[in-house]
């Protein structure tokens, strides 16, 4: 691409610059909040639930009921009060240092944006069932994918597989029973999805876990990538909370609180700090 | 088809640490409270006596790399955390501090919220990790063989790769003349004279180095892997996200633009 700086170059800026062009939406003063063309005061609220609304704010369209109520309870089963888990513990932190809740709650989320788990999680779990599919429709066997993408030497590298602290994940079960109270069944990627994972589960002891779940789902509702991992951002945030509340009540150090002697130090010896000047 | 396995969910034997381990700090209990400390040593050093006698930009190479630097690590490391301390006013990180600091956020959210928008993979510190990556593959590769190859694989629509390209349809003057700069230094290496070239394989495109590119390399010369390349340029970047933010606390809300309705258009799909 040339980037000579011509009129024509910064076109793209200047047409943008100081005016705001959205097909989301804009409160208009006197006359009501506009969302992807919903009257929000009178055609949203008390008629579309809270989730529903989020997925029309991160894909601009409006779900069945279900499908967002589905959700909801992916976020229930994606955050729990364990304050042990990464970020509950973070949040629990922020409350015992009296960081304020909205602090807390957001560093929280922002250690889930991880490639072990949480939202950090979404995108490569996504493409990997993605391509999973891609390849099974283009003649792969399922053994096939398992051996060339899923692993590498005895280690599960599919994202979507495998889970930190234990090998199973007792979630799935909870949320494929209220898939099927909800009139969901299961598509082409999470039918692809258990087979990879019963193959798993007989050559390496591993399974699925909620992410692989949920990406392989959301994949047959067509969901994409990016649309997925906005939805999931703040997924978290139930755990911490508690986790947080109960920290910043039980008062300034009392979460885990550590001893000098309980960190070990393992570097240098005590050394005199040369005079200014004499490193150089 | 329902799922075929039905697994008894246990926690996997692992042994975790009884305690956190660091080599950067020690904390000296006091003789009656085992949770006060007496004292704090940084890598051996007295904190103490270190206050006093090392500059900031010396502490942050001791955390980082265990030592006091040496006189052209120095030189390199501070010209290149004072030609970051600010992303300036235009840059998305300083905006939204300035328009947390005029709404009347709590002043301490205002540098989480800068350093979470200096975190981007555009002209932020997550494309200072990425091009310490793409450096550390391609550096002693020939330069005009890889920008060939970049531009027929882009790392983003302005990128052709992470670190290099253009900002606004052109290339950064003022990243050059600070990649020349360092690259001319003591303590500038085969990072910083590998991009030297590959930014010249790139002019004719009318492309080159960005500010990440060069905190990049610089970072790799100065011997540091790019798991500490996105934290040095956030905190490089932190004191000019922090004066502006103070710039624009105290001030009424009418002292930042807010498009009105006219300047707000609702368009079709």
């Amino acid at each position: 691409m040339s980037s000579r700086t011509t009129e024509s170059a910064t076109e793209r800026w200047d047409r943008n610059r100081g005016i705001i062009r959205t097909r989301k939406g804009a409160w208009r003063p006197g006359d009501t909040v506009y969302s992807h063309g919903h009257d929000l005061l009178r055609g949203l609220v008390g008629h579309v639930t809270f989730f529903q609304n989020l997925i029309l704010n991160v894909t601009g369209r409006l779900p069945e009921k279900r499908l967002a109520d589905w959700l909801e309870a992916t976020f229930i089963c994606m955050s729990w009060p364990d304050a042990r888990i990464w970020c509950n513990q973070i949040g629990a932190l922020g409350g015992t240092a009296g960081v304020s809740p909205v602090g807390a709650v957001g560093a929280g989320i922002l250690a889930a944006d991880s490639r072990m788990y949480g939202p950090g999680t979404v995108r490569s779990s996504t493409r990997f069932i993605q391509e999973a599919l891609r390849l099974t429709r283009s003649g792969w066997p399922t053994e096939r994918i398992v051996r060339e993408k899923a692993v590498r030497g005895r280690r599960v590298v599919a994202v979507g597989y495998s889970r930190p602290l234990a090998p199973a994940d007792e979630r799935i079960v909870a949320m494929q029973r209220v898939a099927t109270d909800l009139g969901f069944s299961n598509g082409p990627h999470l039918e692809l999805a258990y087979e990879i994972e019963a193959l798993l589960w007989d050559w390496y002891n591993e399974s699925i876990n909620l992410a692989g779940y949920i990406m392989a789902f959301l994949s047959d509702q067509g969901l994409g990538i990016e649309e997925i991992y906005r939805l999931y951002a703040t997924c978290v945030n139930g755990g911490i909370h508690a986790c947080y509340a109960e920290a910043a009540d039980g008062g300034h150090d009392t979460f885990l609180p550590l001893r000098c002697t309980d960190v070990e130090y393992t570097g240098a010896p005590e050394r005199p700090v040369p005079e200014r000047g004499s490193v150089r | 088809m329902a799922r075929r396995i039905d697994p008894q969910v246990r926690r996997r034997r692992e042994t975790f640490a009884e305690r956190p381990r660091t080599r950067l700090w020690c904390e000296v209990p006091s003789a009656d409270n085992p949770y006060v400390a007496e004292r704090a040593l940084c890598h051996g050093y007295d904190l103490e006596a270190l206050a006093g006698r090392v500059a900031f930009d010396e502490m942050v190479w001791l955390l980082l790399s265990g030592e006091l630097p040496t006189p052209p690590q120095r030189e390199l490391f501070g010209t290149l955390l004072t030609a970051l301390a600010n992303p300036g006013p235009r840059h998305p990180a300083t905006r939204g501090v300035m328009a947390a600091a005029v709404s009347k956020a709590d002043p301490v959210h205002l540098l989480p919220i800068g350093l979470s928008l200096l975190g981007g993979t555009h002209v932020g510190a997550a494309e200072v990790a990425h091009a310490m990556t793409f450096l550390q593959r391609h550096r002693g590769r020939d330069a005009d063989e890889t920008a060939a190859e970049c531009h027929a694989a882009p790392y983003a629509e302005d990128a052709p790769a992470p670190g290099f390209g253009t900002r606004y349809a052109a290339a950064d003057p003022i990243a050059a003349r600070l990649a020349s700069r360092l690259a001319a230094l003591e303590a500038g290496g085969e990072a910083l004279a590998w991009g030297e070239g590959f930014a010249a394989a790139l002019a004719p495109a009318g492309q080159g180095w960005r500010p990440t590119g060069v905190a990049a390399a610089a970072l790799l010369d100065l011997g540091l892997p790019p798991r500490c390349g996105p934290g040095v340029f956030q905190l490089a970047a932190a004191a000019g996200l922090l004066a502006h933010g103070a710039e624009m606390t105290g001030q009424p809300t009418t002292a930042m633009p807010l498009p009105d309705e006219e300047h707000h258009v609702i368009e079709d799909d």
